[in-house]
């Protein structure tokens, strides 16, 4: 700090008042403090000794909260941040994995942005402040001011659970809500930035804390929160390698592809999925077109086979049906909840259509019509063995229901329709928090039946690349040994080099009785809970519906039994692992 | 003195039948067992295979080889309850591939145990009082004996022989219970004791055979040793004894023959144990033990002369055999349908084309066990008897075979029998049972058309000259030589005393067809009265007599030969 002080003409209690306030201040402070002293003197041409400064106001503060599983909420906040931090809020992102409703009620202004998961489950990560929220000793949260954006897909029955909790929670908690909840379907983008100004502007012109200042900005200038960075473009590689890795005796079909990155400067780690732009059935988009009345629309075609859902069915789209057909029966079936619920049983838009068919107009179209969503896969190599190269596990997905064969969009159009040589537009989607240990002694358990353990193929490529000397036990199960093992020779390779330390199996149709890997766990519980006491960590992969929750309980139970603690000692230990990052799940 | 060949090495090293199989079995990531331990399982009457229908595919796919175990059961005269049926029955849908094949040494086969399978398999046999061991390797097989039940006492009398003979010359070890019932850690062995068979127990598998004439449907010269037994006052009196029968040969090596036996005399009923038990020392002691393609019994006689064999045989039994009595057979293989017994009971021979019940037959026959308090009869021609059913029993029986059609099939399907071949026998250079039943279709068009229908004619098929269904002793003899051909041998006796001579080589089957077309119009035109076919041949010309087995390969025209 510069001398003039010393030759000030201030008493030395005003000299100290002032060299405190300046030490407090943060630089920009400091600069606002001397224009607002030159203002001040400008303004009132008085004597420097009247001056009694009034003290800077703050900027108002804003934590901005996110329950995210696949990062988009994550992105989303980040967004958000910028913009509020442009706009001269004092603003900070915050994960829900790693604070308390609790400290929540302290925070005054917050913005939430929560996905939902499952079967409108919270995000895994969001589990612990969810139940801590819900609980009957929640916290009050009055003084809280807050608004809740709802990302989810309309497709699963639960819409935007998460989000609704969150919404009428805080209220019942006593917070008030500056802005309606907002629920996004996947295509989330146009929604999440009309919330994010109306919010940040309700919250800009409230009188704020008190003493803390007001902002005051054009908003018809405002920025449009930018979410490029949570798109990237679509880069189409090409399918090198296409084998369908089940026996021909087998009744599943499960492809290991081979996707060439050369040339295209795509990387990714172990753990990280891809996201797969698919085309849809090129039958069933000529089926549509025709029950839409434009058979021969080559634009619109093309709209339908690569932009267009035309498998999902919601029950918004039947109400927007019923009224664009005005047909009586649908009409009858959208009339209450439990009627529509019975017809979107197992139907799709096709479905819809076929009930009442009519020509619409392209808005109409488009206002029924959701854009068609990427599919994910967990990427099954680990570029430090495969170079420019990403391996993915397909399970081909068909069924039949009312009188119809349905092929899923993407394992299909992956699976049938692009042999080697075809070309596939994906993307690379990080997934920070499924990832190998940093520290290459530490043991690791890898979960994942089914496609789930595709991961976990990368996981140990990259082991075994690196030379990484930890511990590595792999439960995998299927139907039958004989002609569901994928991988197995690779397995059984890894076994022998000891890059895979233990390998525990769970064949479900091979005897009477169904064994699937919690069973399996159970069985090792003790060897199970000694790797976990020797610091290894657990990751799951693979079907949520079933397995995932029968695996999260069953280590439940084995920690209980192994601990004999109480299950709710349990579950806090479970939420530790799981807190501190030894505990990682990617289910879907 | 050569070297010992690998098996016996292995042997040797196993710890009476041990080996590492327990720790093979704990094994959850491959689907087979070490190299070694899959020739001591064959001690325990299991055998390591594979798909080979999906040979092909399952590397590319990163699996390993369709790895499935085979697992025979040791059933002395094939001699069941229906509790066992049920039992077996209930294997096969639970842990194997839902068939259960019957097979030509009078016993059960389960094919396509996975193993996590195979233990809980075996254990379920031990429950229903019953094993698998020494229905494989180098011991004495499975005995089978004539199935007579329409003589009650007599069948009883041979049962129990075989019974006898197979539980004496029964390996001493306990390995078999320890890996598969106990689980119990194959600890032991050092205190243990082979005293007939010994530490590298015999060179090679060893057969025995009861046959009750005039029925010889175990094929009594095919074996190792086979008993004919003499019946007096429906007792049986004692046995003739036939020594140096087998069936199996190598194609290209002249050297390696299928051999009809030498009756060496006659041997009251409680003197057969010690005889047998004598005979298997003997070949213990003499048989090739370096080379396992003339390891059997029939090759040591061959080397030692017939009288030097019998010579130790009188000397190691302390008296020698009686003259061999008369006996007269005059068919082999099985009857077919009803037959009424002394004791008014009735007995039902029901055709399993190629020994392999499944499907609605498997059912129907677990449905018969409801109402059937017999017993179910294994033949040695892959067939199975439903015996001692009381006459009430008998129309409700009737009614289940009716339902699921088992009743109307040529004669020549009948009789006819092939082995197992592909997929799962790793030995197959053809098909056998998957195949016999359409050229079967296809002969008995030819038999139409020259009015033989109905004609008993013994057909025979195997996948490989190993000649699991003892084809050279069949009238029309099938021996693959590789994929979809085969070698045709003609000129066996119907009575099963004479093998037969190669007549034509890799035939398809249009060759097959077209081969045997003009034989069987010649049959029609020119045969005697009564006279077979496996005769008439002969007579024609078309192929020599095969007098005995070291003349098998002897007489083939040279165009033929090579
Ligand atoms: C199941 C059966 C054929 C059938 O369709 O019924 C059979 C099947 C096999 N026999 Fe046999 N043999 C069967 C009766 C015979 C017979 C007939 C007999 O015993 O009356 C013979 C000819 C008589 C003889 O022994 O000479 C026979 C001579 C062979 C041989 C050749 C032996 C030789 O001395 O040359 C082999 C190969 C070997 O032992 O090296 C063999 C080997 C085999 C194996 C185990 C193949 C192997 O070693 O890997 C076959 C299993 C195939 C499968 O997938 O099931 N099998 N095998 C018969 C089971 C008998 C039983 O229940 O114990
Ligand atoms: C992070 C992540 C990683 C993933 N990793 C993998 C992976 O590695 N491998 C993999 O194969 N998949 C993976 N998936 C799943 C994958 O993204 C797709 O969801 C899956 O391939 C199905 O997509 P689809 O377009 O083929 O089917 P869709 O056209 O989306 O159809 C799927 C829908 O059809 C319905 N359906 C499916 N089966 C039936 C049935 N029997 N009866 C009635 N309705 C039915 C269900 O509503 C289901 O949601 C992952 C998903 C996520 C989120
Ligand atoms: C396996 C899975 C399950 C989902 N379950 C639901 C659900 O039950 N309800 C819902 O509205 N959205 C559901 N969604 C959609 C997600 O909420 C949506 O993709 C959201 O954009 C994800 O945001 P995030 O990346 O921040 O987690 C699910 C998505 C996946 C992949
Ligand atoms: S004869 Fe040959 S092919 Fe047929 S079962 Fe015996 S070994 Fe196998």
């Amino acid at each position: 700090m510069p001398t003039p002080l010393a030759t000030t003409p201030l008493p030395d209690d005003q000299v100290a008042l002032v060299k405190r306030l300046l030490a407090s201040a943060t630089p920009e402070q400091r600069q606002w403090l001397s224009g607002y002293i030159a203002g001040f003197q400008a303004a009132n041409d008085i004597g420097v000794a009247s001056a009694a400064a009034a003290p800077p106001a703050p900027k108002p503060r804003l934590t901005i909260l996110y329950a995210s599983e696949s990062g988009n909420a994550e992105t989303l906040a980040g967004a958000v941040r910028k913009e509020a931090t442009r706009l001269g809020f004092a603003a900070r992102v915050l994960d829900v994995a790693d604070t308390t409703p609790a400290e929540i009620a302290q925070v005054g202004n917050l913005l939430v942005i929560a996905s939902t998961w499952g079967e409108g489950d919270p995000p895994q990560r969001a589990e612990a402040f969810h139940a801590a929220l819900i609980a009957d000793d929640a916290p009050r949260l009055n003084g809280l001011r807050y608004a809740v954006l709802a990302l989810g897909d309309r497709a699963y029955a639960r819409f935007c659970e998460t989000g609704r909790q969150f919404d009428s929670r805080f209220q019942a908690l006593g917070a008030t809500r500056i802005a309606d909840l907002v629920e996004c379907d996947l295509d989330y983008k146009q929604p999440a930035a009309a919330w994010t100004a109306v919010t940040l502007r309700t919250l800009a012109e409230m009188p704020t804390e008190p003493g803390a200042a007001v902002i005051r900005v054009d908003f018809s200038r405002a920025a449009p929160v930018e979410t490029a960075d949570d798109a990237p473009t679509p880069v189409e590689v090409e399918v090198t390698t296409h084998i369908n890795l089940n026996s021909g005796r087998s009744d599943i079909e499960t492809y290991h592809l081979e996707l060439s990155f050369a040339g295209t400067g795509l990387t990714y780690r172990p753990g990280d999925a891809i996201g797969f732009l698919p085309r849809n059935d090129p039958a069933l988009v000529s089926e549509v077109l025709r029950l839409i009345g434009h058979d021969s629309d080559a634009i619109l075609q093309e709209r339908l086979s690569t932009e267009l859902d035309i498998t999902t069915l919601t029950r918004g789209q039947v109400r927007d049906y019923a009224d664009m057909t005005g047909d009586a029966r649908l009409r009858d079936v959208t009339v209450d909840e439990t009627k529509l619920g019975a017809f979107l049983q197992d139907r799709q838009l096709v479905d819809l259509l076929e009930a009442a068919p009519k020509p619409l107009r392209a808005e109409q179209i488009s206002k029924l019509l959701r854009p068609l969503p990427p599919r994910y896969y967990s990427i099954a190599s680990s570029q430090a063995a495969v170079g420019e190269e990403a391996h993915l596990l397909i399970a081909k997905i068909a069924w039949d229901s009312h009188g119809r064969a349905r092929h899923g969009v993407a394992s299909t159009d992956a699976t049938v329709r692009r042999g080697i040589g075809r070309r596939m537009p994906i993307t690379v989607k990080p997934n920070p928090h499924f990832r190998l240990p940093e520290n290459g002694d530490t043991s690791i358990i890898m979960i994942g039946p089914g496609t789930g353990v595709a991961p976990f193929r990368a996981f140990l490529q990259e082991r075994e690349t690196t030379g990484a000397l930890g511990r590595t036990w792999l439960f995998f199960g299927a139907r039958r040994f004989t002609h569901d093992f994928l991988y197995q020779l690779e397995w059984q390779d890894w076994l022998k080099s000891g890059v895979l330390s233990r390998i525990d199996l769970a064949f479900s149709r091979d005897q009477r009785e169904k064994i699937y890997v919690q069973h399996r766990m159970w069985e090792a519980r003790r060897e199970l809970y000694a790797w976990l006491r020797d610091g290894a960590s657990v990751y799951v992969c693979g079907d949520a519906k079933a397995m995932a929750k029968d695996v999260h309980a069953m280590l439940l139970a084995i920690v209980a039994d192994q601990s004999s603690h109480d299950s709710d000692a349990a579950i806090s230990e479970v939420r530790e692992l799981q807190r501190a990052g030894r505990y990682c799940r990617d289910i879907y | 003195m050569t070297q010992r060949s690998r098996n016996e090495e292995i042997k040797e090293a196993s710890r009476f039948l041990r080996g590492t199989i327990a720790e093979g079995l704990r094994d959850q990531v491959t689907g087979a067992i070490a190299e070694d331990d899959t020739q001591l399982t064959k001690f325990h009457g299991i055998y390591l295979q594979d798909d080979r229908d999906l040979r092909g595919e399952r590397a590319k796919k990163k699996l390993e080889k369709a790895f499935s175990f085979m697992a025979r059961v040791r059933i002395p005269a094939g001699v069941l309850t229906p509790a066992q049926w049920i039992a077996l029955h209930d294997i096969a849908a639970e842990r194997g591939n839902a068939t259960l094949r019957l097979t030509t040494r009078q016993t059960v086969q389960f094919h396509g145990i996975i193993k996590s399978n195979l233990r809980p398999a075996i254990q379920s046999l031990h429950t229903a009082l019953l094993d698998t061991i020494a229905a494989c390797g180098d011991v004495n097989r499975n005995v089978i004996a004539s199935v007579v039940p329409q003589l009650p006492v007599v069948h009883a009398e041979v049962t129990a022989m075989a019974r006898a003979i197979s539980d004496h010359l029964l390996p001493h070890s306990r390995a078999w219970h320890e890996i598969w019932i106990d689980g119990a850690l194959a600890a032991g062995g050092d205190d243990e004791e082979e005293p007939i068979l010994g530490r590298t127990y015999l060179p090679r598998k060893f057969k025995i055979a009861i046959a009750v004439p005039p029925q010889n449907d175990t094929d009594v010269f095919a074996h190792d040793i086979g008993l004919i037994a003499i019946v007096q006052r429906d007792h049986i009196i004692g046995y003739n004894v036939v020594v140096g029968g087998g069936m199996g040969m190598t194609h290209g090596e002249p050297d390696t023959f299928p051999r009809t036996g030498d009756v060496i005399g006659f041997c009251r009923p409680e003197q057969v144990v010690a005889v047998c038990e004598r005979i298997v020392i003997i070949q213990r002691d003499w048989g090739d033990r370096a080379d396992r393609k003339h390891a059997r019994l029939k090759y040591t006689l061959e080397r030692e002369g017939l009288d030097r064999f019998t010579a130790e045989l009188r000397q190691r039994l302390g008296y020698a055999l009686a003259p061999a009595r008369p006996y007269v057979f005059d068919r082999t293989g099985d009857p077919h349908g009803w037959i009424e017994g002394a004791d008014g009971r009735a007995h039902y021979f029901l055709f399993v084309e190629n020994g392999r019940v499944h499907g609605a037959l498997l059912e129907a026959l677990r449905e018969i066990t409801a109402a059937h308090d017999g017993l179910f009869v294994l033949t040695p021609n892959q067939n199975l008897v439903i015996a001692n059913v009381t006459p009430e029993q008998r129309a409700e029986i009737g009614a289940v075979l009716d339902r699921v059609g088992l009743r109307d099939t040529s004669a020549l399907r009948r009789n006819a029998m092939a082995c197992v071949a592909l997929p799962t026998c790793g030995l197959a250079l053809a098909e056998s049972e998957r195949y016999l039943p359409d050229l079967i279709s296809a002969l008995d068009e030819e038999l139409a058309r020259h009015d033989l229908t109905g004609a008993e004619i013994m057909l025979r098929m195997t996948g490989c000259p190993n000649g699991c269904a003892r084809p050279y002793l069949a009238e029309i003899g099938l021996v693959g030589t590789g994929p979809g051909r085969y070698n045709l041998y003609l000129g066996a006796a119907f009575d099963g005393s004479r093998l037969s001579k190669l007549y034509r080589k890799d035939l398809d089957h249009a060759g097959i067809v077209a081969a045997l077309r003009p034989l069987l119009a010649a049959y029609t035109r020119d045969r005697t009265l009564n006279e077979r076919f496996g005769d008439f041949v002969i007579r024609a010309g078309v192929v020599s007599r095969t007098s005995s087995g070291n003349r098998f390969h002897a007489d083939v025209p040279l165009a033929v030969a090579d």
